[in-house]
């Protein structure tokens, strides 16, 4: 039986992995070792036996709770394969300045983390049991917080100089069409997951106001306990519509580029 | 976050909570962000970071081995460090000069400085990239250096006076509140202030 998870949750009960992930784990713990690191070398998720990462995370703590070194350290260069062709798509080098260095740098993070776990301390591995992909993509933000470039080297518009111009009457307008004028459009998947591509290419300031706009926030409001755009980013509402704005403009043009294509 | 914890956990803890979510809704996230205010504009980059990851492909990346022995070199430094390893003040080994050519390497003054060590300042409130900045010239990590700052703040201690009053622990400021009040030039505040975008 798979060892259930130390990690408890907010309310005191303990984090659990989802059954798929256990299944996974009851399957593989009845092949012979060697076996199981040929299965788990298979990098491309589309392809046929693809071991889902929670469940090389899982089998990494115990070759290393087994005092199994050469185990663990075969599985350890799998999952940091892994990581880096998951970097190289979010941090790749046409678009922010010193990828290659903040790739190496997240890498070398994550390899203090698994050395900490191993050490009993803090037990922050159990998050990449249950939700591989998420758990990476949240530990990627906050150091990405810490070294990354303030300004993703994409949309040459936005600069924190230019918060406090007018945006023309027109755009405004046409950004408040954009984002609520035609709801429908926005539960139509395809135009949803072209929309999300094309918001990951804003620069950060702009990408967080559309994201938030998408998730049902609003941009400022005179009730306190309301949880607002402004309120969130600690910064004026003008600040929040000329984000939008600008973003919206953006975003026009590169769906327009995508849909001319 | 853990039983074990009694401080307030860290940004990563808070985003890995998140993370593992199964929904990562309006409703999640506000949740979140009234629990821990502190880390609102993580969560809210957190948040747009899971939504748009779904959409990202990458299978055409070139993976190299130099990075990967390099984190397994990280992972074997790491793991052989001694167990336990207290909370250590960084400041500690800085004699006065140091101290001061810190401070000047920093672009702050020595007050300021001197807030910092003593945890006079909310370490929560402290931007990120100016920690890291201390922590490179401490030539500590910023892991290191921020554990140190979220503990109680210290005792002003080196101080010879007479006082009718018992010395006491003075409450943390902001790093904004400190900045203001340190008496720096209008030029390092603002370089100070641009840090916290």
């Amino acid at each position: 039986m798979p060892e259930p998870l130390k990690r408890k949750k907010r309310d005191g009960t303990p984090y659990e992995r989802p059954p798929e992930i256990e299944d996974w784990l009851k399957k593989l713990e009845a092949v012979e070792g060697a076996e199981r690191i040929r299965q788990f070398a298979t990098l491309s998720k589309k392809s046929v036996g693809h071991v889902p990462s929670e469940v090389l995370v899982y089998f990494l703590r115990r070759a290393w709770a087994d005092a199994k070194q050469g185990d663990f350290e075969k599985i350890f260069r799998i999952v940091m394969k892994r990581i880096e062709q998951s970097l190289c798509s979010v941090i790749s080098d046409s678009r922010m300045v010193g990828a290659k260095d903040i790739r190496e740098e997240i890498m070398d993070r994550f390899a203090e983390r698994i050395a900490k776990d191993c050490k009993g301390r803090a037990g922050l591995l159990d998050f990449y049991e249950i939700r591989f992909n998420q758990a990476f993509a949240a530990f990627r933000t906050s150091a990405l917080r810490q070294i990354g470039p303030s300004v993703v080297d994409t949309v040459p518009l936005g600069t924190d100089e230019e918060d406090g111009l007018e945006i023309s009457a027109e755009v405004e307008v046409a950004a408040a069409a954009f984002l609520s004028g035609d709801p429908s459009k926005l539960d139509d998947p395809a135009f949803r997951l072209e929309l999300t591509a094309a918001i990951d290419s804003l620069p950060d300031d702009q990408k967080q106001v559309i994201g938030l706009l998408l998730q049902g926030f609003q941009i400022d409001s005179k009730d306190k306990d309301v949880m607002t755009i402004a309120r969130i980013l600690r910064c004026d509402e003008r600040t929040v519509r000329n984000r939008r704005d600008r973003a919206c403009k953006a975003l026009k043009v590169i769906l327009q580029k995508e849909n001319a294509q | 976050m853990t039983v074990e914890q009694h401080s307030r956990p860290s940004e990563e803890e808070v985003l890995l909570a998140f993370s593992v979510e199964p929904k990562h809704d309006r409703k999640t996230l506000e949740q979140y962000l009234r629990e821990y205010p502190e880390h609102a504009e993580a969560l809210a980059a957190c948040s747009i970071e899971l939504m748009v990851d779904a959409t990202r492909g990458g299978a055409t990346a070139v993976t190299s081995e130099d990075a990967i022995d390099r984190a397994w070199q990280r992972f074997q430094s790491v793991v052989s460090l001694p167990d336990d390893v207290p909370v250590v003040n960084p400041f500690a080994t800085l004699n006065p000069i140091a101290f001061k050519s810190l401070a000047k390497k920093l672009n702050i003054n020595n007050l300021l400085l001197i807030r910092l060590r003593d945890r006079a300042i909310d370490a929560t409130t402290i931007p990120q990239r100016f920690v890291q900045g201390i922590a490179t010239e401490l030539g500590a990590t910023a892991d290191t250096l921020m554990a140190y700052l979220r503990g109680s703040p210290a005792m002003v201690s080196g101080h010879s006076f007479r006082s009718t009053t018992k010395p006491a622990v003075t409450e943390q400021i902001s790093f904004e509140k400190a900045v203001e009040t340190s008496q720096l030039t209008q030029a390092q505040q603002d370089a100070l202030k641009a840090l916290q975008d």
